[in-house]
């Protein structure tokens, strides 16, 4: 299955934040650990309420967080789904 | 492996051994002559009422048993949140145990017009349940590793 079209930074905003893991992300927003790691991964796009939520802890922008890739193209099913 | 795919994986044998046992179980008792399954359909019923309540308290068990071992061996006592992309996974999952059904029960009625005896229909039931169920758990598990 093909990578998301929107990237993200949690990975470091997780280092800076004084090296914060998965499991403390995911208690943090209410979510699993597997969700992370599949945010993370760049497996799984979430909802707008839990991309906001991440940020919230980060305290920041959402845009700062979730970036946009317009050069990757979408594929067939992404296209279908949204 | 995470909690979602072990339970999955556990879903698929469970169901397959419980349809399997109750299953010899009734040609048993039907080679023995105790009821004709070819014949009195109202049996059928009877049969299909029984493997439900059978097949929940089975799962029930085996669930107990399950949590209670994966307890002890990787010494996490609570389950996982069932969060937002769990609940896209399981709808996922449902959706193709969904359309394995219906293509299942398309199937019995192209048996019946074909002029196979009544009888095969509930056959062919209770093999797309159990067929669809092994898909569902089958996707979750794909879902799960490879994301949706």
């Amino acid at each position: 299955m093909s990578k998301s079209t929107i990237q993200n930074s949690i990975r470091k905003l997780r280092f800076n934040a004084d090296e914060m893991t998965q499991q403390q992300l995911a208690d943090k927003v209410g979510a699993s650990r597997q969700t992370i790691v599949a945010i993370e991964k760049g497996n799984y796009s979430p909802s707008l309420e839990l991309a906001f939520r991440i940020a919230h802890v980060f305290n920041t922008p959402l845009e700062e967080v979730f970036t946009y890739d317009e050069n990757k193209p979408l594929d067939k099913k992404q296209i279908t789904c949204n | 492996m995470t909690y979602q795919e072990k339970r999955s994986i556990v879903n698929i044998f469970s169901g397959l051994i419980i349809a399997i046992i109750y299953g010899l179980f009734v040609f048993h008792r039907h080679q023995q002559g105790r009821f004709d399954l070819t014949l009195d359909y109202k049996v059928w019923g009877i049969i299909f009422l029984i493997f439900i309540g059978v097949s929940i308290i089975a799962r029930i068990i085996i669930y107990i048993i399950f949590h209670i071992i994966n307890t002890i061996t990787t010494k996490e006592v609570e389950i996982p949140i069932s969060d937002e992309r769990e609940k896209m996974i399981n709808l996922k999952a449902r959706s193709n145990a969904y359309h394995t059904f219906s293509l299942s029960f398309i199937a019995a009625f192209v048996l019946l017009a074909m002029g196979k005896p009544f009888y095969w229909m509930f056959i062919v039931f209770i093999i797309s349940g159990i067929l669809s169920e092994i898909v569902e758990n089958t996707s979750q598990i794909y879902y799960h590793r490879k994301g949706i």
